[in-house]
C-alpha cells in the first residue's frame, strides 16, 4: 500500500500516532462528539417518529439542534480524518474500515435526498395533521446508519 | 466469583461477544449521556428555548435512566472478562471516580436545578457547564483506560 504509506508516513501525522497523550486525547474527542451530538440526532429522529418530545414543533427540534449537529458532525469528520490517516497502512486493508465510509458515503446521500424532502420543510410537517411515511423513514434510516456506523468504528479494532 | 467466571468466559472465548458488548457500551453511553447533554444545552440557553428545562428533562429522563443501566451492565461485564488487566491499570480508577461523579451530581444537583422554576440562570449555567465536563471526563477516562495500562 505505498499510498497509504507516504500519507501516514507525512512528519505531522507520524508525530501525532507516536504521541502518547495527543492520540488518544483526539480519539476521545471523536467519542465525546458521538455522545453529545449522537444523543441529539437519537432525539430528534424519535420527535420525526411522534415518539418523544411532542410539546415541541419539529421545526423547532430540527431548527435549534442544527447548527449543534453540524459542529459536532464536523468535529467528528475531523478528529477521524487525523487517526485514520495517521495510521492509514492499518487501516486501508481493514474491510471494516471501507465499511464505515461505505456508511459514512451513505448518510451523505440520506442528507441529499431526505434534507430538501423532510429536514427543510418542518413548518410544512407541523401542519399536518399525521406524521407522513416518508418522514418516519427519514428517521429510522437515520437511527440505522447512525447505528452502523459507530458499531463499525468500534469493530474496526477488531480485524487483523 | 462464579457470575466473574461465567462472563469472563462467555466474552473471552469469543472475540465478538467482547466487541459487541462495547459497541452496546458506546451506543449506552452515547443515547444516556446525549439525552443529559440536551438537557444540558438548554440550562445554556443554546437550544430548544421554546421548552422550559423541567419539561426537557421530562422527556429526556427515560432515555437516560434505560441507557445508563445499559452503560453500566454492559462496562461491568467488560470489567468481569478482564478484572486483572484494570485492576491494575492506573487510568480506571480515576474513570470510575468521575463515572460515581457524574451519576450522584446528574441525579441530584443537575435535577435539582433542571426542574426549578425559575433558577438563577448563573446557576443553570453553571451546573450544566459542571454536568458536561463530568460526563466528558467520563469518556476521556474510557480512552485513556486503553491508552496508558
Amino acid at each position: 500500500m505505498p499510498t497509504a504509506h507516504s500519507i501516514q508516513s507525512i512528519r505531522f501525522l507520524t508525530d501525532f500516532s507516536e504521541s502518547v497523550l495527543a492520540y488518544p486525547i483526539v480519539l476521545s474527542i471523536h467519542l465525546t462528539c458521538i455522545a453529545l451530538f449522537g444523543g441529539m440526532i437519537l432525539m430528534t429522529n424519535l420527535r420525526l417518529l411522534g415518539l418523544n418530545f411532542m410539546g415541541l414543533t419539529i421545526t423547532e427540534m430540527v431548527g435549534s439542534l442544527r447548527l449543534w449537529k453540524r459542529v459536532g458532525a464536523i468535529t467528528m469528520i475531523g478528529t477521524g480524518l487525523l487517526l485514520a490517516t495517521s495510521e492509514a497502512e492499518k487501516y486501508a486493508p481493514n474491510p471494516i474500515f471501507w465499511t464505515k465510509m461505505v456508511i459514512l458515503g451513505l448518510i451523505g446521500v440520506h442528507a441529499l435526498i431526505f434534507r430538501p424532502t423532510v429536514y427543510d420543510r418542518t413548518e410544512e410537517l407541523d401542519r399536518s395533521p399525521v406524521i407522513p411515511t416518508k418522514v418516519k423513514v427519514a428517521a429510522i434510516l437515520s437511527l440505522v446508519l447512525w447505528t452502523a456506523m459507530f458499531s463499525m468504528g468500534r469493530l474496526i479494532a477488531y480485524w487483523d | 466469583m462464579l457470575l466473574q467466571n461465567a462472563i469472563g468466559d462467555a466474552l473471552n472465548n469469543s472475540e465478538w461477544t467482547f466487541a459487541l458488548v462495547e459497541c452496546v457500551h458506546i451506543g449506552g453511553f452515547a443515547v444516556g449521556i446525549g439525552s443529559i447533554a440536551l438537557v444540558d444545552f438548554r440550562m445554556l440557553n443554546l437550544g430548544l428555548r421554546h421548552e422550559t428545562t423541567a419539561r426537557i428533562l421530562k422527556y429526556t429522563e427515560l432515555w437516560t435512566l434505560i441507557a445508563l443501566a445499559f452503560v453500566v451492565f454492559s462496562g461491568a461485564a467488560l470489567f468481569l472478562s478482564q478484572t486483572e488487566i484494570y485492576l491494575v491499570n492506573l487510568i480506571f480508577p480515576y474513570k470510575m471516580y468521575a463515572l460515581v461523579a457524574a451519576l450522584i451530581y446528574n441525579f441530584t444537583v443537575h435535577r435539582r436545578v433542571a426542574t426549578m422554576e425559575n433558577p438563577p440562570p448563573v446557576l443553570s449555567k453553571l451546573v450544566a457547564i459542571v454536568s458536561l465536563l463530568l460526563w466528558v471526563s467520563v469518556v476521556f477516562g474510557g480512552i485513556f483506560t486503553g491508552f496508558l495500562v
